[in-house]
């Protein structure tokens, strides 16, 4: 995997949205839902982008397809750089880029059937039209697991798995290279999601896809992703391959992220350590100094107070952004043992 | 004798499109101080089977047969009344989503002191100072302060907190949870459970705790109620379940779930989609997803008993079916009282 290239590179980008009061809307402050992150999507790859709520993922997704604009920072897209592209030089590219939405209810329109749902983004590309349309709807639908006679359907008459399949085939239907997923099982019951899982595996297979998996689930980006980025109110605390990610965790938020899984095995359950988190997510309007996570961390000690941590590499491909790591030399702390544990 | 004994509950929903048995002949009991766990999906019945346990259905929804024994008397025989007394002093529940469950005009110091007020009859400073003590047990910083605030002044998790707090301020017999860890992050849900488990050790009301997570469940409960298209599908206790499933559903759920410790081989997905309740086959409402169905799953299927109370309904496990069937499972014995008659003909 390391040697194929990099698709996406993204490199300090920041979202801020403005806060503003009074009858001047005089600017007060900004919410800092993505504050200079940086990462690379290989080709072919998926890279999941996990968080708790104010996190920043869904911004950070949005931001790099150019959906909303960035506050600074670059984002290059197969070499070519994305922030500042005006909307019609983006416009040849939203074909190679697309995105598939967390609630297949409302991200799809109920009064267009799910054939010209489907059909809309070949006609705006120029990709196909007429007969030509009809019929790479069709196959589309058999793609993604449906009958090509629901193309006369409302999305009402759907299942939450089936919507959020005619959302995959909308995004696929322009020839994508990269999809960012957001969310894309979390509205689903359980039985249906791993039918998208495996559907979304399969697409990537077939097409070469690389995707942005965002979501909240650990366990379901440990079974797609094959490299993982933690989030922590709009920055990256961590990246890593996934199994040196689940395995050798190094910063103390996803060691205590990962330990608060519960696991469907009541053995497994009972042998395992907890470790607790105190106190609630800090709001990005107002992010703790130093290390945004001192305010809940175990070992947090003076340094973190004060000191933005630097995005270190300890490992190839394994970066952390903490200082406690970098004073024992790339060692994670032990939080489960001793006074550390928060309870 | 059980604490809470639910015998044959059907309850139903008058919907545009025709009458929907959302529960339809569940029975299940709990103990004093013990956790079931009912887990099952969207439509499963299991939000249902607690609001008709608390007589608190929308108005389009009936009862319409069944018994809910809580200390052998059937409240589904009290008047509204009586289940006011109820509700909140011998039942009390807690939701998923403690913004819209929470009073915002009142403070939750208020709103707590209404509940000892009206149930344990103290008085306005007795109501004050438990406010303050439960808000103190559930580990809200400040208490005393704390106690003037509105809803809106606290996070999703510290909200779920003064939700537990207030359910558990007139020491319930039976604590219904209804997904109360689903609308908080990973790392907020790992303290609501703790705090959960801690004030069932040191209180010891029964918890009933309904989710769709059989992760928390793992991690929660002793007993667990595997729930599909209305009814039970599977009972026994949480390492029954988990290690040994009997039904094909309960299985198929274990088997489609990505795990944290597992890294990822391909899922097995369950396939095909929930049952439409307005459509429910006469026969098990899993049958056509199943992947070991067989014809005779098409007629009314009966509890069949595996011993230290694991029930499952399965065909699997008749005897009539063991030249038949495709997974190599011994026969076990239905359920005494549970035999269901052969089809009978639809009521007009």
């Amino acid at each position: 995997m390391s040697d194929r290239r990099d698709l996406v590179v993204v490199r300090d980008l920041r979202k801020y949205f403005p806060i503003t009061a009074g009858i001047l809307q005089r600017h007060v402050a900004d919410v800092k839902a993505v504050d200079g992150i940086d990462f690379e999507i290989r080709a072919g790859e998926t890279l999941g982008l996990v968080g708790e709520s104010g996190s920043g993922k869904t911004t950070a997704g949005r931001v790099i397809l150019r959906l909303a604009d960035a506050t600074g920072g670059s984002v290059t897209f197969d070499g070519r750089e994305l922030i500042g592209l005006s909307r019609s030089e983006l416009r040849p590219l939203r074909k190679e880029m697309q995105i598939i939405f967390q609630d297949p209810y409302a991200s799809l329109n109920p009064r267009m059937t799910v054939g010209s749902i489907i059909r809309e983004p070949l006609e705006i590309h120029d990709i196909a039209h007429g007969a030509q349309a009809e019929a790479r709807v069709q196959e589309l639908l058999r793609l993604v697991g449906l009958q090509p006679q629901h193309a006369n359907r409302y999305p009402h008459e759907f299942s939450g798995g089936q919507r959020q399949r005619v959302g995959v085939a909308r995004a696929l239907a322009v020839g994508p290279k990269f999809i960012v997923a957001d969310e894309p099982v979390s509205a689903l019951d359980v039985s249906i999601q791993a039918q998208v899982i495996n559907l979304l595996q399969d697409l990537q297979q077939q097409f070469g896809l690389t995707y942005l998996f965002i979501a909240h689930d650990l366990s379901v980006v440990r079974h797609i992703s094959n490299r993982v980025a933690v989030m922590y109110v709009g920055k990256i605390v961590e990246i890593a391959d996934r199994d040196r990610l689940y395995d050798n965790p190094l910063h103390p938020y996803t060691q205590a992220l990962l330990s608060a899984i519960p696991i469907p095995d009541p053995d497994v359950e009972r042998r395992r350590k907890r470790i607790i988190l105190s106190g609630d997510i800090p709001s990005p309007v107002n992010p703790p100094s130093g290390c945004r996570f001192h305010t809940r961390c175990p070992v947090a000690f003076e340094r973190c107070r004060v000191e933005v941590p630097a995005f270190t590499e300890y490992e190839p491909g394994h970066r952390a952004a903490c200082h406690w790591v970098e004073e024992h030399g790339g060692k994670a702390p032990d939080l489960s043992a001793g006074p550390a544990v928060l309870t | 004798m059980a604490l809470l004994e639910v015998r044959n509950l059907k309850t139903t929903f008058k919907t545009e499109d025709g009458i929907v048995a959302a529960v339809n002949g569940l029975s299940f009991s709990i103990d004093p101080g013990s956790t079931l766990g009912i887990v099952g999906e969207s439509g499963s019945g299991k939000s249902v089977t607690s609001l008709s346990i608390m007589r608190l259905l929308a108005s389009n929804g009936r009862i319409e047969s069944g018994e809910v024994l809580f200390k052998g008397e059937d409240l589904l025989e009290k008047s509204e009344a009586e289940m006011r007394k109820i509700r909140g002093r011998d039942i009390a529940m807690i939701f998923q989503d403690p913004m819209t469950s929470l009073n915002p005009v009142l403070t939750v110091g208020e709103q707590i002191a209404e509940a000892t007020r009206l149930h344990l009859g103290l008085n306005k400073r007795e109501a004050t100072a438990k406010a303050i003590d439960m808000l103190r047990l559930v580990r809200i910083p400040a208490a005393e302060k704390r106690l003037n605030d509105y809803p809106h002044q606290f996070s999703g998790g510290m909200r779920q907190r003064v939700m537990i707090a207030m359910a558990l301020s007139c020491d319930p017999a039976v604590l219904i949870a209804d997904e109360p860890t689903t609308a908080l992050d990973v790392t907020i849900q790992a303290q609501i459970i703790e705090l959960m488990n801690e004030m069932q050790a040191r209180l010891g009301s029964a918890i009933i705790l309904i989710t769709h997570d059989l992760g928390v469940v793992a991690e929660t409960c002793r007993n667990v109620l595997v729930m599909y298209g209305g009814n039970m599908v599977e009972y026994g206790t949480a390492m029954q379940i988990f290690d040994a499933p009997k039904m094909p559903y309960t299985m198929g759920l274990l088997e489609s779930l990505p795990r944290l410790d597992q890294a990822g081989s391909r899922l097995v997905p369950i396939e095909g989609q929930p049952p439409n309740l307005l459509r429910m086959p006469p026969g098990c409402a899993f049958e056509p997803r199943c992947r070991y169905r067989m014809p005779i799953c098409k007629e009314p299927v009966s509890l069949y008993d595996f011993g230290g109370a694991h029930l499952a309904r399965c065909f699997l496990y008749d005897q009539r079916t063991e030249g038949e069937r495709t997974l190599p499972v011994e026969s076990a014995p239905i359920l005494p009282g549970t035999a269901v008659a052969p089809p009978q003909e639809a009521r007009p």
